[in-house]
């Protein structure tokens, strides 16, 4: 079993090393790390300035228009690459919701900023109650390995 | 069960390790602090609310929060960036958590980032959505991607975590990568893989993972991933949708997602996902839809809907319904919306309606929000509470002090099952610094 786990980890090591050969890298332009331009207010829509495809995620831009779709299903696009996303969103931009020992709610956070999705708006302490019997994946993502101060109130 | 306890990551025994090799290896770059692109935010919330403990006595809470978060890019001309986020409390009154103080490091790492094909190195503790990993680690990360478009992902560490359960322990190790093939706007295909070995059995995770997306016509993308417990040998996780994107304005998807309690919470340290809390045997379905279509320059409408399905009686079956419509104006830097949401469940106490109205006013230094929402259950959700209604109003007002610096406040008044005619106070003051322009990080 240990031999095997050295292989896989010396294998994978070599194709690394391979990779990183200059020769070995894609010759696309990466994206810089922080986006040139000052970005307009609001949900942003790449296509209001770019077209065709993004060299970050090789997607088209459209695909990353700020919309109701694109934000529920954000973890599917960011599973494949944070290239572009972290162009615009800083490491601490993430950890607003998927934090290790959070103690405040995203929407307490961000109160001043109605217009953002932000789950546990109203008192989610009723809420959870239905919201965990009927879906807890959804709350798996955030809290599955975290366990904040107001869980140990009544979760011990 | 006994006393509940929190259990320390293990990343706080090489934390110290990694701040040492990230700020040594900022040193090492000549000149690296005068010719960096910094963001620093720092953010301070002070909050104040009172509960009645039994027999009326009233504790008053002002927990104080600073969240720091600092970036360097272009450390010394060189594609090498620092980034940290990290955040403390301490209590001005009552004791508000787990000790008067808490705090956690969320991020603390160097990131070599690869002038071509996104090739890009991680060391020290981050966040990582790859394939099937979606964990804070203490560790590092490499990902390159060849001019064929064939390109791997590893990574390695420990997992940074944190437990209530008594007689939990944390996992010792992380480890898994991803090979995938991308073929710019068209598809990426990639196999994951993630090992997690724990202290005890239970903690122990093993997943094989599979995500697709196609871009089959113009406008028309397919996405799906799904994971695989190989420790329980269950299906975890599984989501396939189509979406739609005719143009600028329509955004319509629709799809099929599932999980099996065994596979995906098998791990879990939170305690309303383990057994004795939840049904290790029932398995979820749903299917969705959504629809966002900008129908007049700044006006949305918002419709989502999803049908979800229990293996078992306990809890039921539900169908949740959402429709909204969103204004925004003055150049987008103000939102006014509102939004209807139900819940129709097989059984009668999961089922609720949701009600919610909000608006912002920006003139010139000031902002001003309010956010209103009412609950209606269809029966009393609390046990002993004949309550079935619940309500809250957030009212914020700001100003600008400086172009980096702003003062904000918050009041929330809210009405529910639990809380009777409860006001909670908020004051925010948040410093945003960068040496270059462009994108808000």
């Amino acid at each position: 079993m240990m031999r095997r786990a050295y292989a896989a980890n010396i294998l994978g090591a070599v194709l690394l090393a391979l990779l990183f050969g200059c020769s070995a890298v894609s010759k696309t332009p990466s994206v810089p790390p922080k986006h040139p331009e000052d970005l307009a207010a609001g949900r942003v829509n790449c296509l209001e300035c770019h077209e065709n495809v993004s060299t970050g995620a090789l997607k088209p831009y459209g695909t990353f228009r700020h919309s109701r779709v694109f934000i529920s299903s954000h973890g599917t696009y960011s599973r494949q690459g944070q290239s572009l996303c972290s162009s615009c969103h800083a490491p601490a931009f993430c950890q607003t919701c998927h934090a290790g020992k959070e103690e405040l709610k995203p929407n307490v956070k961000m109160g001043d900023r109605p217009d953002r999705m932000a789950p546990h708006r109203g008192d989610y302490l009723v809420a959870h109650r239905i919201d965990g019997r009927l879906d807890p994946g959804s709350c798996f993502r955030c809290h599955g390995n975290k366990n904040d101060v107001k869980c140990k109130q009544c979760h011990k | 069960m006994g006393r509940p306890t929190t259990v320390g990551s293990p990343g706080k025994r090489l934390l110290p390790a990694i701040v040492s090799i990230s700020l040594f290896l900022s040193l090492l770059i000549p000149g690296a602090a005068p010719a960096a692109d910094v963001t620093f935010s720092s953010k301070t919330y002070g909050l104040f609310y009172q509960r009645e403990l039994p027999g009326g006595e009233k504790d008053r809470y002002a927990p104080l929060y600073e969240y720091l978060s600092a970036d360097a890019a272009n450390l010394g001309d060189m594609p090498i960036a620092f980034h940290f986020y990290g955040w403390g409390r301490v209590d001005l009154a009552e004791e508000s958590g787990s000790g008067r103080t808490s705090g956690e490091i969320g991020s603390l790492y160097m990131e070599y980032l690869h002038p071509q094909g996104n090739a890009q190195a991680k060391l020290g503790r981050f966040f990582l959505t790859e394939g099937v990993a979606m964990d804070i680690i203490d560790g590092a990360f490499v990902k390159a991607t060849t001019p064929v478009g064939l390109g791997v992902s590893l990574y390695g560490g420990v997992p940074v975590e944190y437990s209530i359960l008594s007689g939990a322990d944390r996992a010792d190790s992380i480890y898994g990568g991803r090979v995938f093939f991308a073929k710019s706007g068209f598809a990426e295909l990639g196999a994951s893989y993630l090992k997690e070995d724990g202290s005890v059995e239970r903690l122990d995770r093993e997943l094989y993972g599979g995500d697709l997306w196609v871009r089959v016509a113009s406008g028309v993308e397919l996405t799906g991933q799904a994971s695989y417990n190989r420790t329980v040998r269950e299906m975890a996780s599984e989501r396939y949708a189509v979406r739609i994107v005719p143009g600028a304005t329509v955004d319509i998807s629709a799809g099929y997602e599932a999980y099996e309690y065994a596979g995906l919470f098998r791990s879990a340290l939170h305690p309303a996902f383990v057994v004795a809390t939840a049904d290790n045997n029932d398995k979820v379905q749903s299917i969705f839809g959504i629809v966002d279509w900008e129908f007049t320059p700044g006006w949305t409408v918002e419709v989502v809907g999803k049908n979800i399905r229990h293996d078992k009686s306990d809890p039921g079956d539900a169908n949740r319904g959402e429709i909204g419509v969103r204004r925004s104006y003055n150049d987008k830097k103000d939102v006014a919306g509102i939004v209807a949401a139900f819940v129709a469940a097989d059984r009668g106490e999961n089922e609720y309606r949701e009600y919610r109205a909000f608006a912002s006013y920006s003139p010139e230094k000031l902002r001003l929000t309010l956010d209103a929402i009412a609950q209606q259950y269809e029966r009393a959700p609390l046990p002993g509470s004949g309550e079935k209604n619940a309500y809250q109003v957030v009212a914020t007002a700001g100003y600008q002090l400086l172009a980096a610096l702003n003062l904000s406040g918050n009041l929330t008044y809210t009405e529910s099952p639990i809380f009777d005619k409860d006001y909670a106070g908020l004051v925010r003051l948040s410093y945003d610094l960068g040496t270059v322009t462009g994108g808000k990080k």
